[in-house]
């Protein structure tokens, strides 16, 4: 009883860090019809970038939030206007290629500056814990929870309710309708991206001080994100919620009841077999209704 | 410049008779590079007939060269008493008889996915096979497989496979010439062009998918079985390799998507660009692979054969 209570709780906390490495990806696969297999790179520069800073400045890892945001925010931004807008118009393999393309020199070029070596951001609490009956939470894994949650909800209030996500709505349902009532097109999509990226450097802070991280997971973290997108449904926070707790639940309950080797295989599997019932995943596309 | 077919068949052979007298002039080192340009050369048209012809690009295909290859090993150990010659081909159809099998089990659910759904889907099968190989004893995927020894005395076992991968190649390259001249051929580039309206029109569009799927699967397995008694010891990460899934797709982009000969002339450039120019710079390989493909998708969508293509067309 136990075990299965604390496997569910930990797969609980890590589904929610799923939810938002994902919800970038999410929002880009939505708007710009764009699979950004850069994504898992941008999550790990806010790794990096809050390793830096709290190392700097000697302040909480959770508190390097916003200003990773921020830089994220730009590079988001400056990648999709001068890179991704030039293959967006083409096939959707093409800028899917485009973004392997920059994720490889990314991740090669953090291997230079960072050195291919695991690292880990340790905050002051990192050896708290808690006892919730029979469940062990600490508090770094309880913190990470709640700033995702937090952060989640954050982005859809943004979409729901802020001029900014009424013009992201529009475009993701009619591009050209959008663009008749005097939206510019090109920059929601770089606005999109910018707030996409930002969302992922968060992300990368999250992981950073649960799980160690090194330049080559970054492919680990697109997959993860390619999932929970397709186990939830494309563009919302709430869809991402979703497949981002399934897929944290079912990843520990494999790793705890089959085996500690299996968690992709079971995966995958759920994968295929949700793309083959229900193709739009559980919650369907955010943006489809009006198309 | 047209030619008639009895100069296209003495330029086929001469290049056919040049390539194969390569290990008699060559320096070891490029007899190297030359196996694996015919390697890659090999798997990208395996590759281009389903994701060429068809448009399906699948970014898993490095799941049959595994299947191949560790189908051929476990077999051909059952069997290690047979004589040496054996051995290839017994394990040759062992592990393409494997791969027919497994992508006709799963042609069916994962080809009614498409574009970046299925690509993702087989990097899933891919993965999927190596970890199933990796954690089941019975595969010896973490361990390794041993490969006897197939070259004959007296000859230099880097000059054999050179020679073997020739033979492989030309085939592959003779199968999907034939199938784009055929009727299944012109179906699969109407699927590519137009799949609903294709279905439509009366072309079998899901048994031509499936039959397609399984062709280059049974290819890319023959491809993998060679590959590992080149090797000659083998374990999950050589022949599951991520990389190798990627390289199949830029082959086909760089050298021009759907054509015949594009993958052939991606293979033995990217393997010439990779293994000679950057050779000496291995921590800045990931980094040139990276530029090259967002240079190509940025600046010639349509690979080698789409540039001249278009130059044909403004010269008339």
């Amino acid at each position: 009883m136990n075990l299965i209570a604390q496997t569910l709780a930990d797969g609980l906390v890590l589904g929610g860090i799923y939810a938002l490495a994902a919800v970038g990806f999410s929002l880009i696969f939505g708007v710009l019809h764009v699979i950004n297999l850069s994504h898992g790179v941008l999550v790990l520069m806010g790794a990096y970038l809050a390793l830096i800073f709290s190392e700097a400045l000697h302040i909480d890892p959770l508190l390097c939030i916003p200003p990773v945001m921020a830089v994220l925010f730009c590079v988001g931004y400056a990648y999709q206007r001068f890179l991704i807008q030039h293959a967006v118009d083409r096939a959707s393999l093409n800028s899917m290629l485009l973004t392997f393309g920059v994720a490889l020199m990314l991740q090669n070029a953090m291997i230079w500056v960072f050195s291919p070596d695991m690292r880990s951001i340790t905050p002051s609490y990192a050896f708290t814990s808690f006892k919730l009956g029979p469940v062990n939470l600490d508090a770094v894994r309880l913190s990470a929870l709640a700033a995702s949650l937090i952060l989640l909800s954050c982005l859809a209030a943004l979409l729901r309710f802020s001029p900014l996500g009424r013009v992201i709505r529009a475009t993701a349902q009619q591009t050209m309708a959008a663009r008749l009532c005097g939206v510019n097109v090109r920059h929601v999509y770089a606005l999109t991206f910018a707030v996409s990226a930002a969302f992922a450097g968060a992300a990368g802070i999250v992981i950073g001080i649960i799980l160690p991280f090194s330049p080559n997971d970054e492919g680990g973290w697109t997959l993860n994100a390619f999932v929970v997108v397709v186990l939830g449904g494309v563009g919302s926070p709430a869809g991402a919620l979703i497949g981002g707790l399934l897929l944290g639940l079912v990843s520990t309950l494999t790793a705890q009841y089959i085996g500690p080797a299996f968690p992709n295989v079971t995966m995958f599997l759920l994968l295929v077999l949700l793309l083959l019932v229900r193709p739009n995943g559980l919650l369907g596309n955010a943006f489809a209704p009006s198309r | 410049m047209k030619l008639n077919p009895t100069q296209v068949f003495l330029l086929v052979a001469a290049a056919i008779v040049i390539l194969a007298a390569g290990p008699f002039f060559l320096p070891p080192f490029y007899v190297r590079v030359g196996q694996l340009m015919l390697y890659a050369a090999g798997l990208g048209l395996a590759w281009g007939i389903l994701g060429g012809f068809a448009g399906y690009a699948s970014f898993g295909h490095a799941a049959f060269i595994g299947v191949g290859a560790f189908t051929a090993g476990l077999v051909e150990d059952k069997f290690s008493s047979l004589p040496a010659l054996l051995l290839l081909p017994l394990g040759l159809l062992a592990g393409a008889a494997c791969c027919a099998v497994l992508a006709a089990l799963i042609a069916y659910p994962i080809l009614r996915l498409r574009g970046t759904f299925f690509a993702i889907a087989m990097l899933g099968v891919s993965h999927v096979c190596a970890e199933l190989t990796n954690n089941i004893d019975f595969f010896q995927g973490s361990m390794g497989l041993n490969f006897p020894p197939i070259a004959p005395a007296g000859m230099d076992p880097a000059d054999f496979f050179y020679e073997i991968y020739l033979v492989a190649a030309l085939f592959i390259l003779l199968v999907s010439w034939q199938i784009r001249r055929s009727r299944f051929g012109a179906g699969l580039l109407s699927i590519r062009e137009d799949e609903d309206t294709a279905r439509m029109l009366g072309v079998p569009t899901e048994r031509y998918k499936r039959l397609a799927f399984v062709v280059s699967a049974v290819l890319t397995g023959v491809m993998g079985v060679i590959f590992a008694h080149s090797l000659g010891y083998i374990t999950t990460e050589s022949v599951y390799r991520d990389d190798t899934n990627l390289s199949l797709i830029v082959y086909s982009l760089l050298g021009g998507m759907g054509t015949l000969f594009g993958p052939v002339i991606g293979a033995f450039l990217l393997v010439f660009i990779t293994q000679v120019i950057l050779g000496r710079l291995l921590d800045f390989h990931l980094f040139a692979t990276g530029l090259l493909l967002v240079i190509l998708v940025l600046s010639a969508p349509g690979g080698i054969a789409g540039l001249l293509k278009k130059r044909k067309r403004t010269a008339t």
